[in-house]
């Protein structure tokens, strides 16, 4: 092979900055859950603390749109599935000349903009209630209620081609079978054709309950006055961000590795099993999901590090070292502040005795305001080792320009 | 028609029969057709107090999509340059994010469904779907973490001590482009995968026997015969990213508003639905007309998409 190692160098190049971008940003949210300062983190790391956890406990309107959320999610499996059955077993039933048409239509929703089905869900029922006279807190004014009939018309559509996609390997000759000798259409339905699909009826379910759960563009329309996770998220963080966030990103990542490995381990499991390669003899059912199966062998390996991490975050506190933190700050604005008077004593040598390149700016107040602070100042001798957050001055960091500008950020819309 | 559902009832048993017919007219009608009728009948009536809908006052109107292109009656320009500038940018902007999202995919598409094999493939695979379950609201915010002003990036460039004043990645859309690029990956990944696997590897190596090199063959091997894959990825990432509305409104600089942050506007702040509506069609229609212009270009229909 001509260039081969030139371009297995490449292909390895362009695979770790691709899996770089995939896991970076999540990897990075995750770890800023776990520094102690409130504006979320790494460099500088202040403490190992968990009390962003402890703070999402403890939060009230989260945890109500957390259950309204589960609420929509259920009730959209509910609808979603059964729609997006019907929907596909239809596809089945009609000529092929319109059956064009047809998928057109159904599988629309899933390119429409979520905004689009959002305002239309809800104009349409808001006019819906005025003709059919319904006062203001009935049903069709629940924002819970629309939200589950507008998130419904799309996710229907990823179940119906769920679905499809199975039922287009369905032996109809079973059916047939079935009717001839004698099963009512019912009958067959229920003992041959649900069972075929049930596969696709379980993973069309786990889609539609996870799209409900992380939609955000037509919730926001149709939810009216109610709350739901996502869009308590969003308020939190378009009214200024913190580490909270990150917590509940940390969960929800930690929970949704843990399914994907366990779902993939046990559908390798499944296959395994139809090759005939699974472990026979005494234990077989636990060895038959680890060995050839490294999904699970993960799997079990992060719950392990979740239950171990747990256990170390409840015997530990950041009291110690965010008291040695503020230590030192105080000692550095001491330092500061000594270093002020020595500057500004001898009036005439001031200049000439500050070693270093000073920034001109030397007020009142040190050289807090100054932009040089932001470097960390590491040109100055006096200064202690440790790497240090922006702006320490009298007040911590509360004269950090970056604090000014960040509720000014303008994405509060 | 009697016949034909007599028919269809006899095929079935009444039972499912009925679930079917209902379950599909409930769903076309009351949750797609209808409510979209609605907003178009919607969009063409005037902004009136609630009092006085359904009054004298209460026809069909042109004020809406009027505004749009003319702004307010007294509007000395003649033109709505801020929505019109927006909705403009809206679309150049997604479509920067779709080109952007399949040159960053396409080698990695190709590489999972041709080159990767075994555990690997599939842990690759697994990779992709986990980004996808975390909510779009918590991507958009890692992308604040990384590209704020006090973010790891300037943090960093700071320390190192590359930069004195921080980078507005914000600002300048970065940040935005980069965050809307991420919440599609899967949706631009999965369709090229899935054409892209079924090709046949002997093709390739047959151009390659015969001395064609690389970049020859994914121009006139892969990409053609994966062009339906392409089309169906492209047409999601552009619908998506023209219709976001989290991204936009967490990673959106202060200058640059996207067109559903502006149909969000005339719904939560100005109260005037018929206007927002009005917006939300004009976003619809166009969407479809350039995706459907395109693949009259690139010669691909309708129902070779989304399978």
């Amino acid at each position: 092979m001509r260039g081969g190692i030139l371009l297995r160098g490449f292909t390895g190049l362009y695979l770790f900055l691709f899996l770089t971008f995939l896991f970076g940003p999540l990897l990075i949210m995750v770890v800023t859950a776990l520094n102690s300062s409130a504006f979320p983190r790494i460099s500088p790391w202040d403490c190992l603390s968990f009390e962003w956890f402890v703070r999402l406990a403890g939060d009230e309107r989260l945890q109500s749109g957390l259950l309204n959320s589960f609420a929509i999610g259920v009730a959209v499996v509910v609808v979603a599935v059964s729609l997006g059955l019907a929907g596909a077993l239809f596809l089945t039933q009609i000529k092929p000349a319109s059956r064009g048409v047809y998928y057109a239509v159904v599988t629309a929703p899933i390119l429409m903009p979520g905004v689009v089905l959002g305002i239309s869900t809800i104009i349409f029922w808001d006019r819906t209630a005025q003709l059919l006279g319904f006062s203001y807190g009935s049903l069709l004014y629940n924002g819970i209620f629309l939200t589950i009939l507008g998130q419904s018309s799309f996710i229907s559509s990823y179940c119906m081609l769920v679905m499809i996609s199975r039922l287009q390997r369905f032996d109809t000759g079973q059916l047939e079978a079935a009717l001839d000798l004698g099963a009512t259409n019912m009958q067959a339905f229920r003992r041959v054709l649900l069972p075929f699909l049930k596969p696709a009826i379980v993973s069309a379910a786990v889609i539609a309950f996870l799209a409900s759960f992380e939609n955000y563009n037509t919730t926001v329309f149709t939810i009216s006055h109610f709350h739901t996770f996502t869009t308590i998220i969003s308020q939190k963080v378009r009214l200024g961000i913190d580490p909270s966030i990150s917590a509940v990103a940390f969960v929800i990542i930690v929970l949704s590795v843990i399914g994907a490995l366990f779902y993939e381990g046990f559908t390798r499991r499944g296959e395994l099993k139809l090759q005939r390669r699974l472990p026979q003899g005494r234990g077989a059912f636990v060895r038959g999901l680890f060995v050839g199966n490294p999904a699970t062998v993960m799997g079990v390996a992060v719950v392990i590090a979740t239950v171990a991490g747990l256990w170390f975050a409840l015997g530990h506190s950041a009291d110690q070292c965010k008291a040695d933190l503020l230590k030192q700050k105080l000692e550095r604005q001491q330092e500061l502040q000594q270093q002020f008077r020595r500057d500004t004593a001898p009036a005439a040598g001031a200049p000439s005795s500050t070693p270093g390149v000073r920034s001109p700016g030397q007020g009142t107040f040190g050289d807090v305001f100054s932009p040089g602070n932001l470097k960390g100042r590491q040109g100055d001798d006096a200064v202690p080792e440790t790497p240090k957050s922006p702006g320490q001055g009298t007040f911590g960091d509360v004269f950090d320009p970056g604090n000014l500008r960040r509720p000014a950020e303008p994405d509060q819309q | 028609m009697r016949a034909a559902v007599r028919q269809f009832f006899d095929r079935n048993g009444v039972g499912l029969g009925l679930f079917m017919l209902l379950g599909v007219t409930f769903w076309i009608l009351v949750l797609i057709v209808l409510p979209q009728l609605t907003m178009v009948d919607f969009s063409f009536r005037h902004n009136l107090p609630p009092a006085r809908v359904g009054g004298p006052e209460d026809v069909y109107t042109l004020t809406n999509y009027e505004y749009f292109l003319r702004g307010h009656p007294g509007n000395p320009d003649g033109y709505n340059r801020v929505d019109l500038g927006v909705f403009q940018r809206t679309l150049v902007a997604a479509v920067f994010v779709t080109v952007l999202n399949f040159v960053f995919c396409y080698p990695f598409a190709y590489y999972l469904a041709q080159v990767a094999t075994g555990a690997w493939a599939r842990m690759l695979a697994l990779g992709l779907v986990v980004p996808y379950w975390i909510n779009e609201i918590l991507r958009a915010f890692a992308f604040r973490v990384i590209f704020g002003d006090a973010g790891l990036i300037n943090t960093t460039l700071k320390q190192v001590g590359l930069i004195e004043v921080s980078i507005d990645f914000i600002r300048a859309d970065v940040a935005l482009y980069a965050g809307l690029g991420y919440a599609y990956v899967l949706l631009m990944i999965f369709p090229l995968y899935s054409a892209i696997e079924s090709l046949d590897r002997n093709q390739i190596e047959a151009a390659r026997d015969m001395g064609s090199p690389w970049w020859r063959i994914h121009w006139r091997i892969v990409m053609p015969f994966a062009k339906p894959g392409i089309v169906s990825g492209c047409t999601m990432v552009f619908m998506l990213s023209a219709g976001a509305l989290a991204a936009p409104q967490i990673l959106g600089g202060p200058s640059s508003l996207w067109f559903t942050q502006i149909i969000y506007q005339s719904f939560f702040e100005y109260f005037n639905w018929q206007r927002g509506a009005a917006y939300a069609i004009i976003l619809l229609a166009s969407c479809m007309v350039i995706v459907l212009g395109l693949m009259r270009l690139f010669g691909v229909k309708m129902g070779e998409i989304g399978r």
